[in-house]
Order: structure tokens, then C-alpha cells, then sequence
């Protein structure tokens, strides 16, 4: 007790100690970082999972690719259950020159069973509304500005023209959890008569019933034990839960692991901070242990001081999260409308947890080395030395490291994968920022005096300059890659498909319709048209083993067993394809054959002659695999995962599918087509890569902030490095001043150092960027040759040169001001 | 003593006083003296007597509280930091008991700090000259770490001599040197003032050490004496 009233009154002397702040700093910082992400995270999950029942818009439901037969219907009804029906799909609304791509939802009146439908009726009064009647559409407000139309105006939808009857303002769903498409709502019936949700559409059926829950409770029993129609499922609060909460997962695994970043860059503040304030107590120790304290006890002093710097600073560190939450919450509020929550705060407490295991891990081995001190130190500094050393306890901050990681991952293999991945762009940075000092060494002989002192500064403290360098990279190369590289690669993935890349897909094409389809498009300026016959069905069983009882440890092999899916063929290989294992089909083989891309080659650990079981409409079909290929996703081409051989194939119950490219400003004739054709569902490629950018956009908007904590946490290391290499400089700083340098010229050799170590760390995210735009664009978005454009990295680069360069001033400012009879007193 | 030369070093009631946590406290007081060009002159004193504040003030490190210092004419108390930093570089040499190189830069590099200051293109074939002068030719490259206390002692008084200062500095040179290699230090140290025709002022509480300057005084609580 007595050692721990002595720590705080030592901490009390110490707190204005340029190394104490730090470790305050960067443990603030690291529960900051980590405590805004678990909570904004948490709070989203929790509110979406709360209002799961809304979501569904029921309390319970069945959900299937085509109609839901009637008899679940009237299993509710018996019960006493309130039902509604609905369809979910895309399709294009056209307004004269305007066409713009919906999510649709056709209801019967009945919708919602549960939540709210708010409705404006154009004059600025809400009314809480239902489904819409036949002949009428309700838009939000996006849709109704990407159409210029007000409420009262008609748009024609399914080829059937619809009156507005509404802006909608908010559904029990929330427009999806973040509303990225316009959302339209029609009526169930005009959806029908329009042919909308016929064969092959990609509708999606509901039935959603609400009721007394004892009542929805033996309805749920009663669907459970009956067959549900094929790819069908039971919508329950639970299910819904579990699919958010994955959704939820990989949008919250990128926020995770900026803040890991941020995390472990305070690690290495507080590690060169704790390194200094072991350094700086080695004679206070030493004279401890010679005046009688026991190892223990001067143990418990140095942890005491510590803790009593800990406790304050993640309390701050958590008020901090949550205030941050709390505004990014409500900044973010027309994101995720209509999910109300409380603030939670364990997250924060679990973060101030975390950030208090980097403090003590990474602060622990020098101050553990401390109190490893002899007594007879006092008497030979030598001795004391030996807490600069690297020892066996620099595994602790390592495994601390590794600990979070897992911990913010959540497996360990993603743990494994994940570390090596860091230490490898670390190594890779501490290399490259090595090398750039080298050539900054070389050349700066021949510059001003100023220059070669700045060099010299950085040379003298190699070890803790690439330190710098490499955090200050890290923490720059993932801003960069976000902010800058990421718009750019999604530019170069539109330009480079080429200009007449089919920009429309068609689906639900009937047989009988394709060759007027084809000539009415062909008059209309469409051309490229590729069709592909569909057909809907579901595997079955992989070499006679069933299914959905095989052992499958992919999430995505488990979804794709449950659900329908789309099978076409073909005699050719398809472009965009490329056969690399087995032989394509050949000419009317005696058995069915099927070709599997790569992904479901993975998924199910398909070989070459395993035989594949599907069931399609009424009938099934074996067919042996005989190929796989490698499918370039990116070419806005008609692909399917498996493809089946002609002979076999062509007797499949199918409709039809078709891309085709139609150029700008001829969507009036489309709309005019599609009249013509209404049971056809159009999908506008241009408008999903508008979605496609809106959502990156949205996303980088989101998180670009909570980068800002990578780099703050660069400039802490920066700034514990100021603290460790003080001394050193002030002595620099004297012994320059007594040879006669001008305060002037330190200030610029300090400039030139602060700046080279930025531009080394600009130059080295920078290139890091730029390989990693290269390999995203190379194997991610398969565009040939992609390089993030040089000039804005360099912009970031000279930025980064700039702002460590004022940093630098501000840390120094002092030291230039030393005086110099410094020196003589140090004698 | 002097050799009838004009005075380089002139002291006249040089007072300095700081105020520590008991109240005013006089480290110096009238201090007066004179030191002529070329001269070899000595400052003795034990540890606490001033010695250290002296030679701060006469190399223009630190300003007096009253009085007043003409360094080759001029009148430091009078000139802000950066014109006696201007001065310091221009005619002032250093020795102190810590060697004080910079432990990044080879010994040459060290050398060449005074002339970088300057701007002075040749520095590189000075500071090899300057290093051949103190018998180091063969150790350029080498950084202090890889050098012994005596050859670290010869780099400074190399660089002390580079650019030709008018006075040199010596704040104990032998203090971190055993007998034998302090002497050859100091041996080198006269022989470049000897040839250089430059001014040595040399604080030291060793006896020895003083005997061989031209002039020595001792310092006692603040107030010069001449040596006894």
C-alpha cells in the first residue's frame, strides 16, 4: 500500500514527463480507436437485431423463388393469423428520357402486417399508409428525383403505367439495411398482370403472417413439419438476425482492423515511450536497490505509477469513444434510418480492456528490466544497461499483439493470416524506408549545410527513424488506398470495358418471343444481343451423397445447397471463360455433362467424373463434371457457375436470358419495348455501377474518419520517438550552437530532417498504394495493366513530407532554443 | 607576461550571479583579465569555484550579469545569442573534457562540422588536413564508437583547429584520459597553438597541466587570484 501511495505521489512529480504523456496519449488513443468501432458496430447490430420482427414486416413468414402455394396461406388463416403477400425484385421504371433502376416490392393492401409504412402525400403531410392499390406506385424520394417526378405524376413500371400515390417515407424494413437503391412499391396484382413475377423472374416470393404468438408458434410447427416449395425457407426473427449479423461481420471486419492498426501503432508509441521512461528512472532504481527496496517492491512501484496513469487515461479514452460514437451515430442517422438504439457502453469498457493489455504488454519488459537492476549499478552504470537490450521479454508485447488480432478477427486462422500479413507490409515498409534513407545518406554531401545536418539527424537514430517511417506508412497506405487508389480503380474497371460492353440485361424471355425480341431490338439501335437459356433448379446430391447432408464447411456451399440455381448451356465456350482442367462438352456425349467454375469447384470439392444431381422443375438429371473453368466475373457478360451440356440440357423446362448493349438515349424506346414485352424484367448494368460506386463512396465516407486514427496513431510514434531522442537532440542542438550555428539553421536542418522522414514515409505508402491498386485491379477487378494514377499519391506523398516536416517543428521547438552552456554544465 | 601583442581577451569587473531557490547567489565577482594573442593562459580552480561559468562567459556561451568581455574587439554583453553564435563561429575553438563528437558522423565528418557552419567548400580537404596534423589520417572513416578516448580527444582538437579560430577553449582536455595519453593530447595541443599562432585559454584543476601555459590564475569562490 505504502509503494502504491509513493507510484501515484512519483506519478504526480512525473506527469509533465514527455514519455508519460505519450503513454497516456496512445493508451487514449487505442481505446478510442477500438472503442468507436466496437460500439458503432455493436449499436448497428443491435438495433437491426432488435427490430428483426419489423424487418420482416411480419412476425413470422415463408420466402421462396416462385409463388407460395396457398396451403401455408390457409394454415394461417385457421389459426387466426393476419397474412399478406409480397414479391421483391429490380427493375428499370421509365419516366419519358428518364429511366432509373428500382428495387421493387409488390404487396397486396394488407402489408405491413408489423412496423410502419409512412407515406407523404406530396404536400408535406405523413400518413401511415398500407400496400398500394392496383394502378398506383409509391416512390421514395431518390427515385422520384432520378425520374423528376412529384406525386401525383405517372411512370411506367413492368410496362404498365402507374400513378404516384405516394413518396414513401419509411418502411418497416427500412428500405433494405442501407438504402442504397431507389425503392418503389407497387401493387401485387399489377406486378402479376404485368408477367413480373412469372417463370425465371428473379422475384422473390413472401407469405408474412402476425398474430397471437402462441397462434404463430403452432402455425411455425405446423410449416416446419410441411415441405416447402422448392428453394423456399421459413423467414424467422432468428434467421434474419443470423443473416445480418454476417452481413454485419464483413462490413464491421474493415473497421476492425483499422482500428487493430491504430491499436498497435499506440503499442509502438508506448513501447518507445516506456523505453524512455526506463532510461531516464535507471539512476532512481539503482539507488532504490542500493538504499534496501526489494526487486518486488520497486517492481510494484513502477506498476503502480503505470496503473495510476492507465486508469484516468482509458476513462478518457472511453467518454471519448462514446462522444465520437454518439456524433458519428447521428451524422450517419439517414444511413440507417428507423433503427432506433440506446447507447451501448460495454463495448468501450471491452475496448478500455483492450488498450489497457497493449499498455502492459508493450510497456512491460523495459519497466520489468527496470526493476532487474543490481544494486551495485549504482556504482557501474554498465550494469544498467542492459534494459536497452532486446530479451525474451519482448514476447509479451508480440503475444498481446497476436491476442488482439484474434480477438478482433475472431478465428485463428484469420489471426494467422492476418499477423503474418501485418508483419510482412511492416517488414516490407521498415525495408524500403531503410533503403530511402540510404539514398537520402548519399546524396546529401553534395547539399547545404542544413540538409546534410537534417540527413545526419536521421542517420544517427536509423533504427528509430525507420520506426517512424514504417508507422507513419502503415497508417498512410491504408488511408490512401481507401481515399484515393479505391475511386480510381473503380473508374479504370468502367473504362476499361469496352464501349459497346452490354450495359442491360434481360430476363424471363420466353422462347416463342426471342426472335421478335431480337428485331425489335435491333431496330431500337440495341446490338450485341447474347442469349442464354435459364433454367431454375436446385442440386440434389454429389456422387449420390445428399446435399444438405454432407459435411459442408463453406458458409457459401451451405447457402447455394439451400437455394435455386441457375443453370444454362451451351455447345460453345462462352467468352469470358477458359477451361483449365478436363475438356469442354463434347459433341453429344451418351451421358450429361456439366462444367463447374472454379468458386463451386472449391466450395464442394468437385473432381473431374463426380456426378452432380439436379432437380429441375418436374424431373432430375445426373450429369458427370467434365470441366471446370475460370469465369472473368468482371465482363458485365451472361455467366453461370455451371453450365450443362446441349444435348441433355435443351429439354429442361427454361426461359431465356439476354444482355445487349443500347446506347445512352435511346431508353425511351426501351420503355416503349418494354411495354411491348411486359413480362420482361430489364436489369440497367450502368445503374448497378452507379450503385456499385455510390456504395464505395458511402463506405470510404464512413470509414475514412475512423482511418484518421491510423494516422494519429503514426504521429503518436512519431511523437514518442521525439520524447526518447530529446536528450540526444538537446546535447546535438548545444554542441551546434557552441560551434556556432544560428538558431535559423537548426530550425532548417530540423525542417529537412522532419521532412525527409515524411516524404520517406509518403514515398513508401505511396508505393505501397500503388502495388496494392495493382494487385486489386489485377486479381480483384481483372483490368489489365491497372495503375493508380502517380499524381495524386505524389500530391499525398509531398502532403505527408509537409505535415511530418511541421510535426517534427513543433516536437523540436524547444531543442533549437538550448543553450548552449548546456554542454559545459553536461561535462 | 604577455609578448607585448594586443590583447585578445579582455575581462573588465565581470560579476555573475543567478537566483536559486535560497535567494541570490554570486558564482562570479569582478572578475578582471587580460589575454594577449598567441598567449597560453590558464585557469585553475576547484570544483564549484566558477571555473566552468568563466569560460562560458569568455567564449560568449553565456552572458555576465555586470561587466564586460571584448572577444578580438568584441563586446559580448552587448551582442544577442545569434551574434555571439556568428562570433563562436568564427573565432572560437573548442576542447572539452568529453571529446562531445557526433556519434553518427565519421571522424571526418566530425572535422568538417566548424567549416559546414562556415560554408566553406574546401571543408573536406581541410578537416583531412587538419586529421593528418593529429595523426589520424588512417582512421577518416572511422565513427567515435570505433575510436579509443586518446584518438576521440585528437578528432576534437582537430575540428578545435580546422578553421583557424583566433582563441581556443580548453575545458579540462585530459580529464577523461589516462597520464601517458592526456599528455601526448595536450603535447599536440600546444604544438598546433604554438603553429597556428593561436590563443589557448585551458581551465583545468590540474597543476601540471597549467605550468605549461605562459600565464595562470586561480579561481577561488569566484574571484581570480593569481596562482600560488
Amino acid at each position: 500500500m505504502k509503494m502504491l501511495l509513493l507510484a501515484l505521489r512519483s506519478l504526480r512529480r512525473e506527469w509533465r514527463l514527455p514519455e508519460l504523456r505519450t503513454l497516456a496519449a496512445s493508451l487514449v488513443l487505442a481505446v478510442v480507436a477500438l472503442g468507436v468501432v466496437a460500439t458503432l458496430t455493436a449499436r448497428m447490430e443491435h438495433g437491426v437485431l432488435a427490430s428483426a420482427a419489423e424487418l420482416i414486416g411480419g412476425d413470422l413468414g415463408v420466402s421462396a423463388p416462385q409463388n407460395i402455394p396457398d396451403t401455408f396461406a390457409s394454415a394461417g388463416r385457421e389459426r387466426g393469423l393476419a397474412i399478406t403477400r409480397t414479391a421483391s425484385f429490380p427493375s428499370v421504371a421509365f419516366a419519358q428520357q428518364q429511366s432509373q433502376l428500382l428495387d421493387v416490392l409488390a404487396t397486396d393492401t394488407a402489408y405491413p402486417l408489423r412496423g410502419t409504412l409512412l407515406v407523404g402525400d406530396g404536400r408535406g403531410h405523413q400518413v401511415v399508409g398500407h400496400g398500394p392499390e392496383a394502378g398506383t406506385v409509391l416512390l421514395d424520394h431518390r427515385a422520384l428525383v432520378a425520374l423528376h417526378k412529384a406525386v401525383g405524376d405517372t411512370v411506367q413500371l413492368g410496362g404498365r403505367d402507374l400513378r404516384i400515390a405516394g413518396e414513401l417515407l419509411q418502411e418497416p424494413d427500412g428500405g433494405e439495411l442501407v438504402a442504397m437503391a431507389p425503392r418503389a412499391l407497387m401493387s401485387l396484382s399489377d406486378a402479376e398482370q404485368a408477367g413480373l413475377l412469372g417463370v425465371g423472374s428473379r422475384a422473390r416470393h413472401s407469405l408474412l403472417l402476425a398474430g397471437e404468438p402462441a397462434a404463430v408458434q403452432r402455425w411455425r410447427l405446423w410449416a416446419q413439419s410441411m415441405a416447402l416449395p422448392q428453394g423456399g425457407e421459413l423467414i424467422t426473427p432468428e434467421q434474419t438476425q443470423e443473416r445480418m449479423r454476417n452481413a454485419f461481420d464483413r462490413a464491421g471486419s474493415f473497421l476492425r482492423l483499422t482500428a487493430l492498426l491504430s491499436a498497435l501503432l499506440s503499442g509502438v508509441a508506448i513501447a518507445l515511450a516506456s523505453q524512455r521512461y526506463a532510461r531516464r528512472k535507471t539512476n532512481e532504481v539503482s539507488l532504490l536497490r542500493a538504499l534496501g527496496t526489494s526487486r518486488g517492491r520497486v517492481l510494484t512501484l513502477l506498476l503502480g505509477t503505470l496503473g495510476g496513469l492507465a486508469l484516468p487515461s482509458a476513462l478518457i479514452g472511453v467518454l471519448l469513444a462514446l462522444a465520437l460514437a454518439q456524433g458519428a451515430w447521428m451524422f450517419a442517422s439517414q444511413m440507417f434510418a428507423g433503427v432506433p438504439t440506446d447507447l451501448p457502453i460495454l463495448p468501450s469498457l471491452a475496448a478500455a480492456c483492450m488498450g489497457i493489455a497493449v499498455l502492459v504488454g508493450f510497456a512491460l519488459p523495459p519497466l520489468v528490466r527496470l526493476a532487474d537492476i543490481p544494486p551495485v549499478a549504482v556504482f557501474r552504470a554498465s550494469l544498467a544497461r542492459r534494459i536497452r537490450r532486446f530479451d525474451v521479454l519482448y514476447l509479451i508485447p508480440v503475444a498481446v499483439a497476436l491476442a488482439l488480432i484474434w480477438r478482433l478477427s475472431g478465428s485463428a486462422q484469420l489471426a494467422g493470416i492476418l499477423a503474418a500479413s501485418l508483419l510482412g507490409v511492416a517488414a516490407v515498409s521498415a525495408l524500403l524506408a531503410a533503403l530511402l534513407l540510404w539514398v537520402a545518406r548519399r546524396i546529401a554531401p553534395g547539399g547545404h549545410p542544413a540538409l546534410r545536418l537534417g540527413m545526419a539527424a536521421l542517420a544517427r537514430r536509423r533504427g528509430l527513424s525507420i520506426v517512424q517511417a514504417t508507422a507513419l506508412s502503415m497508417g498512410l497506405t491504408a488511408l490512401l488506398l481507401l481515399a484515393v487508389v479505391a475511386p480510381s480503380l473503380l473508374d479504370g474497371w468502367r473504362q476499361e470495358l469496352p464501349s459497346d460492353t452490354p450495359n442491360w440485361f434481360v430476363l424471363n424471355l420466353q422462347d416463342d418471343q426471342r426472335a421478335d425480341f431480337s428485331q425489335a431490338l435491333s431496330r431500337i439501335g440495341g446490338n450485341q444481343l447474347n442469349m442464354m437459356p435459364l433454367a431454375v433448379g436446385k442440386l440434389t446430391t454429389i456422387n449420390g451423397q445428399p446435399v444438405d447432408r454432407m459435411n459442408l464447411k463453406d458458409d457459401r456451399a451451405k447457402d447455394s445447397a439451400d437455394r435455386q440455381l441457375r443453370l444454362s448451356w451451351s455447345n460453345d465456350l462462352p467468352p469470358s471463360n477458359t477451361v483449365i482442367a478436363g475438356q469442354w462438352f463434347t459433341p453429344n456425349p451418351a451421358q450429361a455433362e456439366v462444367s463447374a467454375d472454379t468458386m463451386w469447384r472449391d466450395m464442394y470439392h468437385l473432381k473431374i467424373g463426380d456426378t452432380m444431381r439436379f432437380e429441375v422443375g418436374e424431373g432430375q438429371l445426373d450429369a458427370r463434371v467434365t470441366s471446370f473453368r475460370h469465369v472473368d466475373w468482371s465482363s458485365f457478360r451472361v455467366n453461370f457457375f455451371l453450365l450443362l451440356d446441349p444435348t441433355h440440357a435443351n429439354a429442361l423446362p427454361h426461359t431465356w436470358l439476354a444482355s445487349f448493349y443500347l446506347p445512352r438515349g435511346n431508353t425511351e424506346a426501351l420503355a416503349a419495348l418494354s411495354r411491348t414485352y411486359p413480362n420482361l424484367s430489364l436489369v440497367d448494368v450502368d445503374a448497378l455501377l452507379d450503385r456499385v460506386r455510390e456504395i464505395v463512396q458511402r463506405v470510404t465516407g464512413a470509414v475514412r474518419w475512423v482511418l484518421g486514427f491510423s494516422l494519429l496513431a503514426g504521429a503518436l510514434v512519431l511523437s514518442a520517438a521525439l520524447a526518447t531522442s530529446g536528450q540526444e537532440r538537446r546535447h546535438e542542438a548545444a554542441l551546434l550552437r557552441t560551434l556556432g550555428a544560428r538558431r535559423g539553421l537548426l530550425r532548417v536542418a530540423a525542417a529537412c530532417e522532419f521532412a525527409m522522414l515524411g516524404l520517406i514515409a509518403g514515398v513508401t505508402a505511396a508505393l505501397g498504394a500503388m502495388v496494392g491498386g495493382w494487385w486489386l485491379g489485377r486479381s480483384v477487378f481483372h483490368i489489365k495493366d491497372f495503375m493508380p494514377h502517380p499524381i495524386p499519391l505524389a500530391i499525398a506523398a509531398l502532403a505527408a513530407a509537409v505535415v511530418v516536416m511541421l510535426l517534427g517543428l513543433a516536437g523540436t521547438r524547444k531543442v533549437t532554443h538550448t543553450p548552449p552552456m548546456r554542454l559545459l554544465r553536461a561535462e | 607576461m604577455s609578448d607585448g601583442s594586443r590583447p585578445v581577451l579582455e575581462v573588465r569587473d565581470v560579476s555573475k550571479s543567478v537566483n536559486g531557490p535560497e535567494g541570490r547567489l554570486d558564482i562570479l565577482s569582478n572578475v578582471a583579465m587580460q589575454v594577449n594573442t598567441g598567449e597560453s593562459f590558464a585557469i585553475v580552480g576547484a570544483s564549484g569555484s566558477g571555473k566552468t561559468t568563466l569560460l562560458g562567459l569568455l567564449a560568449g556561451l553565456d552572458t555576465p550579469t555586470s561587466g564586460s568581455i571584448q572577444l578580438d574587439g568584441h563586446a559580448l554583453e552587448q551582442l544577442d545569442e545569434e551574434a555571439r553564435a556568428d562570433i563562436r563561429r568564427r573565432l572560437v575553438g573548442f576542447v572539452f573534457q568529453s571529446f562531445h563528437l557526433l556519434p553518427a558522423l565519421t571522424a571526418e565528418q566530425n572535422v568538417m562540422l566548424p567549416l559546414e557552419l562556415e560554408g566553406n567548400p574546401a571543408a573536406r580537404e581541410r578537416a583531412r588536413e587538419a586529421l593528418e596534423a593529429v595523426e589520424l589520417s588512417g582512421r577518416r572513416k572511422h565513427y567515435p564508437a570505433q575510436l579509443s578516448g586518446g584518438e576521440q580527444q585528437r578528432v576534437a582538437i582537430a575540428r578545435a583547429f580546422v578553421h583557424s579560430p583566433r582563441v581556443l577553449f580548453a575545458d579540462e582536455p585530459t580529464g577523461n584520459l589516462d597520464r601517458r595519453t592526456g599528455r601526448h593530447v595536450c603535447d599536440l595541443m600546444f604544438a598546433l597553438n604554438r603553429d597556428h599562432g593561436t590563443t589557448l585559454v585551458l581551465v583545468t584543476h590540474d597543476l601540471q597541466l597549467a605550468e605549461r601555459c605562459m600565464r595562470s590564475v586561480e579561481l577561488q569562490e569566484g574571484r581570480l587570484e593569481p596562482l600560488a
